[in-house]
């Protein structure tokens, strides 16, 4: 599981140009959208889809799929344990 | 030249509802549409709703020599300009192309030049016998309304006695992959305004408006371009900048609207932000419809379509029907029908969004006007200037020293001059380039804070293409077929304006033109006649070229109005 988190945490900061920020700033826990946490917004939230299609066959139909999904990153890690399909 | 008002002249609609603007609107009127499902559409897996042409009718319109994009815009220019018996080979005709994507779904098969929005709209040109060079207009998917408003500006200001005013896209693997990765697309027919609507249909088609300085009935009265501020790609939740727009165009003239065309593609965001900026200026009341169930969103020709056969229906005394509206979905009450309704006035609002949070609203009205509007060109001055290349950056006669040469020479100042703004690494080269550069440029100006009052007026040649590029390389294979959202965002080259009108909080308007060849010219035209505005006192405006990450040149100044 723990490795699962640091290569979400790798892939998304390389997926979103996340400049200056290193695995170890990201707070499991802490929200990924709105003014707290890392701020993402809803185009990052939709290259997130493309990143788990991409490395890890999930395939979500729409946007607000996941938002539910993408609250944090451990429960980003959740999800990918479960519905991973490579 | 003496200047008389730019009214509409001729006008011609090429979509899969037929050849000319009245077959479109009879089919319309009807209620016929042209969307249909097209399975495993456009070499990719993906089924979609949308309107295009089928395969007889696509070999009835190829012309030999041209892509599919510019056939498209032969025709309609043709029939449009052969229906007046139009010489357009004169000096005081101008060709102006509204187009968001061009010729992009040949990109992976003509040379980059070719791609080149300006160069395309210069091969049309010549082929059709204009002999000025033509304009291309590019503010994603306003395009059409802006062109139309640049166009009757031009002609106001005395610079042509007519423009033949041209928009079109056509749909490939490019554009529908882009749509479809930022989840935007409706699976089955659109439904405007509804309560279960889903998302949009793209649709194919080229239109054209020919305005000239003369005494005709439909014209422009007002004419207004404003920028959210807000984000990118999502629109202002108050809609803001398309409320501005509407404010800007309408005083007390409610009661002469027929309706309000909305833009209405039917995604969630936009339809809801469309009724904030109506009930914004108490305008919900209005009958109002929105047209993108019967031929999808055109982005490039929808302006300059949905004006056209507002005009057609206007004159027909009709209020046609948003078809698949049902039920209100948006939070408050609105005037719409699914059925046609009628109405005797001979005036209406167009309404429309696009991405760089641009948005832009016309007053078109049928009643002649009693004196002739002159759009009276202000005299401005430079008051900075920044020149920003791969190899040095000056700031008026300075040069500064620099560490870093190429794409990292702009990283370098973005450090210097602003270094808390993260987004800034999210952008592409042209976005980061402009963004850079016009943070140097207001910093060069002591206690500038008239943002609210400067428009974003920017020109380049190579369009998008670097961003073009890295798009399609991720949609290029069928096991790399993994399009991305943010890339494709970036394949506008007006989200450079939005993200400059972002990061200062503008609302003025924010436009990107293209052109064949850098024509100082043509510029000032377009400048001297934007800042006729009397809201406006300031322009950021310049040259934006980003050909590669060693082969970039950002040449912007701030000019001041002076009376």
């Amino acid at each position: 599981m723990e490795d699962l988190v640091l290569k979400l945490k790798e892939q998304i900061i390389e997926a979103l140009n996340l400049e200056g920020v290193s695995p170890e700033d990201i707070d499991v826990k802490a929200p990924l959208f709105g003014d707290e946490g890392l701020g993402l917004d809803s185009i990052d939230a939709l290259e997130i889809i493309v990143l788990l299609e991409k490395n890890y066959g999930i395939r979500l139909s729409n946007a607000a799929e996941g938002k539910a999904i993408f609250t944090s990153i451990e429960h980003i890690a959740d999800y990918v344990k479960e519905h991973r399909t490579k | 030249m003496e200047a008389q008002m730019a009214t509409v002249v001729a006008h011609n609609i090429i979509s899969p509802l037929g050849f000319t603007s009245e077959m479109n609107y009879h089919a319309i009127k009807c209620g016929n549409s042209s969307l249909r499902l097209c399975e495993k559409a456009f070499g990719t897996s993906l089924s979609v709703t949308a309107s295009v042409f089928d395969e007889e009718m696509r070999e009835q319109l190829l012309v030999e020599g041209f892509t599919w994009f510019e056939s498209l815009v032969i025709h309609s220019v043709r029939k449009a300009i052969a229906d007046i018996g139009m010489d357009v080979s004169g000096k005081e005709v101008c060709f102006v192309l509204s187009t968001t994507k061009a010729n992009v779904e040949s990109l992976d098969t003509i040379s980059d030049e070719q791609v080149l929005p300006g160069r395309t709209a210069e091969k049309i040109a010549r082929y059709l016998g204009f002999v000025n060079e033509p304009l291309v207009v590019c503010n994603a998917c306003i395009s059409g309304v802006s062109a139309l408003i640049a166009a009757s500006r031009l002609i106001d200001a005395g610079f042509y006695r007519h423009v033949v005013v041209c928009g079109c896209d056509v749909l490939g693997k490019f554009i529908v992959s882009g749509f479809e990765s930022l989840k935007a697309l409706s699976p089955d027919e659109c439904r405007p305004f509804d309560e279960e609507r889903i998302g949009l249909n793209l649709g194919e088609a080229a239109a054209t408006v020919v305005l000239s300085a003369s005494k005709g009935k439909w014209h422009i009265c007002r004419g207004a371009v404003c920028n959210d501020a807000y984000h990118i790609s999502t629109p202002s939740p108050k809609g803001i900048g398309s409320g501005m727009a509407l404010a800007k165009v309408l005083g007390n003239e409610k009661e002469e609207l027929a309706f309000i065309n909305l833009h209405g593609t039917a995604t969630l965001y936009n339809d809801q932000m469309e009724w904030k900026a109506l009930e914004r200026s108490h305008l919900t009341d209005v009958p109002a419809n929105a047209l993108k169930g019967y031929f999808g969103h055109t982005m490039g020709a929808a302006g300059v379509m949905e004006c056209i056969i507002s005009m057609l229906s206007a004159d027909d005394g009709v209020i046609l029907g948003t078809r698949g509206f049902h039920a209100s979905g948006v939070s408050g009450v609105i005037n719409m029908s699914s059925h046609n309704r009628s109405s005797d006035k001979d005036a209406f609002v167009k309404l429309i969004s696009g991405f760089g949070g641009c948005n832009a609203a016309v007053f078109f009205t049928g009643k002649a006007e009693e004196d002739n509007r002159v759009l009276h060109l202000p005299d401005y001055t430079t008051i900075s200037k920044v020149i920003l290349s791969s190899q040095e950056i000056w700031i008026n006669e300075n040069r500064l020293p620099m560490v870093e040469r190429g794409k990292n020479l702009i990283v370098e100042l973005y450090k210097r001059s602003m270094g808390d703004y993260p987004r800034f690494y999210k952008m592409d080269g042209l976005s980061r380039l402009g963004l850079v550069a016009a943070e140097l440029l207001f910093q060069s100006v002591p206690d500038f804070d008239s943002y609210e009052q400067t428009a974003i007026v920017l020109f380049n040649h190579s369009s998008s293409l670097c961003a073009d590029k890295k798009y399609l390389a991720s949609i290029s294979g069928e096991n790399n077929f993994f399009p991305s959202p943010s890339a494709f965002v970036y394949t506008l080259p007006n989200i450079v304006n939005g993200e400059i009108a972002l990061r200062h909080g503008m609302h003025s308007e924010t436009s990107f033109y293209i052109l064949p060849e850098r024509d100082e010219k043509m510029m000032g035209q377009l400048v001297s006649s934007t800042l006729a505005d009397e809201n406006l006192s300031y322009c950021l405006t310049g040259w934006l070229e980003y050909m590669g990450d060693d082969d970039f040149v950002a040449d912007i100044r701030l000019i001041k109005k002076v009376n």
